[in-house]
């Protein structure tokens, strides 16, 4: 990935009121109809980033941050840390409007941005211990299988790492807001802990089907760019890496504004990028290494961001761009993605040419089969695959397979199979509970007959718990 | 589907049958996105310093090492076929729902009739107790038909797949399903109904009857691409062949993106074209999103023969010059095939120029 151009980075800021609001619902600026005027296509996916951004600009001058987030927005009167009613206050206007058919109104184009003068005093993040900021969960959309038996119940006294380990992520999700606002919480400038816990509960929630509820609750997080989560003295950031790309996609669903995600990652690209070669002056291997995986992450993120947004040729155009690592991911990216878009004879050519490892090159062929329609041949290569890999994935597709070509019976034979060896991803779930419904008019019994049988697996970090949509109860 | 049942045929109708029929829409599966993560720890290293932590097994689309893994991965199991952390993965879901229809697609449909025992049942109880009857189910037929929006709303006899099925009844043991698949080329814009008629034999120890009944599934079956043209003269060609040029713009008006594969002519005799698009052009195939337009462009003219006669004039009627019909194909999400043909095209004859 190159290193974007500075400015297009820095109109990211927290003030999401004036977010553009597309007409069309969806479809990004940087895949507007091109179609006919193929001259005005930039070269590149970052020409067309910037491109992007550049309307975008156009239409909606920086505007003034205020926050609780800005330290010299406290009044000077003001002498100690922001009390969280105070925090609260100040967060009042930042609220982001949700993206209605009002136009977006260059707001306080005349103020000229408040001045930054970060003051020495310990950080405090308070505002993220807040109860206010975290819904509640219901159990209700759980199975009863899976809150039935009490020796798989979590107590509220069962530590956060074996919740984890034991798969129980809508527990672990609770007990990380719990941790965060009881009375045991964090001291407000215990930022470790804090973004620990923070990030527990987003990424749990994300697990369990709360990505909304995730979108969220992260919003409280608002700018991470902005000064006060830099640790003045080392200028080191203190969130971790790992919130910090998850932040990105939740913040983009929260405020409902994809781009935001691409331009955020490209933010965290630009950073590793110099912490990559920071290291590599001082010799530091493993930090080169780490900042390598990091920056080789953050690159195929972009894809993903550009996928969700549905824009399929600019998510090919960059995977395109990215060099290949990693024993072939990245060829098998490329072809999944060109069989999404339709594109068989694409797809085929991205596991030929490349080094994509020969496993990965039969799944790719017949993925191809599917997307052709030759169901049959399909067939014949997942089962010469099933024969040499015990992956789930290949089992699964096998028994989809046997659908098409009329033969469901042994298809649900076989995801029954992989359910009894222990498998249960909500795939497999999906595709089982779909067989049975195509088998009776009275499906309940055996979906719930499947959800007992997948409450009475051994918990693990795989994810124990499942919701009543994976069953689809 | 939307669908409405009507009452079976037979007398007893109210009683319910021992024979089940599902249906589903064999649209292309999809691949099923993932959002990989970075397993949750109490304490996460510091941004600076640490290994690299292994993503969430959770948070993949599925799980490829074995399973006697404790939960405790390292990275390398995680890697093989599943590109994370991008977001598409290969393993693929059945079709969550109808979708929408589209003329130019084949629609292909499953039909599930099944041995329900349960299905006898009252609606509170689950299980066969051992003092209901035992049935017996035998020689089940399945029939299909389609009916399109044209006047007169004409019916289709469909062939059950897959493979060449044989008239035979089959037997079905509580529980055992017969399959068969539908293939429907859409044509038209409009109303369609799918019927399907089950027939069988219940037998029980004393007596036996056979019982029918018949379901009908309706969808609404919505234009794809629009397609517009114009034709017009060019000048002469060098061996007095006329020559015309057809336009045409194609415009996505579905839900989805469709990837355009080709575009072809069906000529009349006597006549040949030059394509002037993505073919000719060596680009990509284009992509069009919903709403977005792509235009065409063909150069149509009389044949010549080896000895530099144009070979036959052009058909015309009524004074037109008829080419023939536009071809388009496309695909689809996961490769979904589409073709459409146009009426045929054609343009009014003007009396050709004589080439300079």
């Amino acid at each position: 990935m190159d290193q974007p151009k500075e400015q297009t980075s820095k109109g990211h800021t927290r003030t999401r009121s004036a977010v553009k609001v597309n007409p069309n619902g969806g479809a990004p600026l940087a895949s507007t109809n091109l179609t006919l005027s193929p001259q005005l296509q930039p070269p590149c996916l970052y020409g067309r980033i910037i491109h992007a951004l550049t309307l975008s600009a156009a239409t909606r001058p920086r505007s003034s941050t205020k926050g609780p987030l800005d330290v010299d927005d406290v009044p000077l009167t003001s002498p100690g840390p922001l009390s969280p009613q105070q925090a609260q206050r100040m967060a009042l206007p930042t609220q982001p409007r949700s993206p209605g058919p009002t136009s977006p109104l260059p707001r306080s184009a005349a103020q000229s941005p408040v001045p930054r003068r970060p003051a020495p005093r310990p950080k405090d993040f308070s505002f993220l211990l807040r109860p206010e900021n975290y819904h509640p969960l219901t159990p209700l959309n759980v199975p009863a299988a899976f809150r039935s038996d009490p020796s798989k119940q979590p107590t509220p006294e069962t530590p956060i790492p074996d919740l984890l380990a034991r798969g129980q992520f809508r527990a672990a999700a609770i007990a990380a807001t719990n941790a965060l606002t009881g009375p045991d919480a964090p001291a407000p400038s215990d930022h470790a802990r804090i973004f620990s816990l923070l990030y527990t509960r987003l990424a749990c929630l994300t697990l369990i089907d709360g990505t909304s509820i995730a979108a969220q609750e992260v919003k409280a997080l608002e700018d991470l760019n902005s000064v006060v989560y830099v640790d003045e003295a080392t200028g080191e950031h203190l969130v971790p890496w790992e919130l910090r790309v998850l932040n990105v996609r939740l913040q983009a669903l929260g405020f409902g504004d994809p781009r935001r995600a691409v331009m955020s990652y490209y933010d965290l690209a630009r950073e590793a990028r110099a912490r990559l070669a920071a290291a590599t002056a001082k010799h530091d291997n493993s930090a080169r290494e780490l900042w390598k995986d990091r920056l080789a992450d953050v690159g195929v993120r972009v894809a993903g961001a550009l996928v969700e947004m549905d824009d399929l040729t600019g998510a090919a155009h960059h995977l395109g761009s990215l060099p290949a690592r990693e024993g072939g991911k990245l060829a098998m990216a490329k072809a999944l993605l060109w069989l999404h878009l339709g594109d068989v004879g694409a797809a085929r050519r991205c596991v030929k040419v490349e080094e994509a490892g020969e496993t990965a090159g039969k799944v790719v062929d017949a993925l191809c089969d599917m997307a052709d329609g030759e169901y049959e041949a399909a067939l014949a290569r997942w089962g010469e695959l099933k024969d040499e890999s015990e992956d789930e994935m290949i089992g699964v597709n096998m028994a989809v397979c046997l659908l098409y070509v009329g033969r469901m019976q042994e298809g649900k034979a076989l995801l029954e199979e992989l359910v009894t060896a222990g498998r249960s991803s909500h795939t497999l779930l999906f595709n089982l509970t779909t067989m049975y419904e195509l088998c009776t008019e009275r499906a309940r019994s055996l979906k719930v007959k499947l959800s007992e049988r997948v409450a009475a697996m051994d918990e693990s970090a795989n994810g124990w718990e499942k919701s009543n949509a994976d069953f689809k109860l | 589907m939307s669908h409405q049942r009507y009452p079976s045929h037979d007398a007893a109708a109210k009683e319910p049958h021992s024979v089940s029929l599902k249906v589903l829409r064999l649209s292309r599966p999809s691949l099923v996105t993932q959002f990989p993560l970075q397993s949750p720890l109490s304490e996460l290293s510091s941004a600076s310093a640490g290994a690299r932590q292994p993503l969430a097994p959770a948070s993949l689309a599925y799980s490829p090492a074995p399973i006697h893994n404790n939960g405790d991965h390292p990275t390398a199991t995680i890697a093989d076929t599943n590109p994370a952390p991008f977001v598409l993965s290969p393993i693929v879901n059945l079709p969550p729902s109808f979708g929408s229809a589209y003329v130019g697609e084949t629609f292909s449909c499953t039909l599930c009739a099944s041995h329900d025992a349960l299905n006898l049942l009252p609606p509170d109880q689950d299980e066969l107790s051992p003092s209901d009857p035992a049935r017996s189910i035998r020689d089940v037929r399945i029939k299909a038909e389609m009916k399109t929006p044209g006047a007169g709303a004409p019916v289709t006899q469909l062939e059950l797949g897959p493979g060449v099925v044989s008239e035979k009844g089959v037997d079905l043991a509580p529980g055992e399903t017969l399959q068969r698949i539908v293939d429907f080329d859409l044509k038209e814009e409009g109303n369609h109904v799918l019927a399907v008629t089950v027939s069988y034999y219940e037998a029980t120890d004393v007596s036996g009857r056979t019982r029918t009944f018949r379901k009908l599934y309706q969808f609404i079956c919505k234009a794809s691409l629009i397609v517009r043209t114009k034709a017009g003269p060019l000048s002469v060609g060098r061996e007095g062949q006329r020559r015309w040029v057809l336009e045409a713009q194609l415009e996505n008006c579905g839900e989805d993106a469709m990837r355009l594969e080709r575009v072809v002519m069906d000529l009349e005799e006597g006549l040949g074209y030059t394509d002037c698009n993505w073919e000719a052009a060596g680009t990509n195939r284009p992509l069009l999103h919903p709403g977005e337009a792509e235009q065409v462009c063909f150069v149509v003219e009389e044949k010549v023969g080896g000895d530099g006669r144009v070979q036959e004039r052009a058909v015309e009627e009524d004074g037109r010059v008829v080419f023939g019909v536009l071809g388009i194909g496309w695909r689809g999400e996961m490769g979904n095939r589409g073709f459409l043909s146009t009426g045929r095209l054609g343009t009014r004859h003007i009396k050709p120029k004589v080439a300079v």
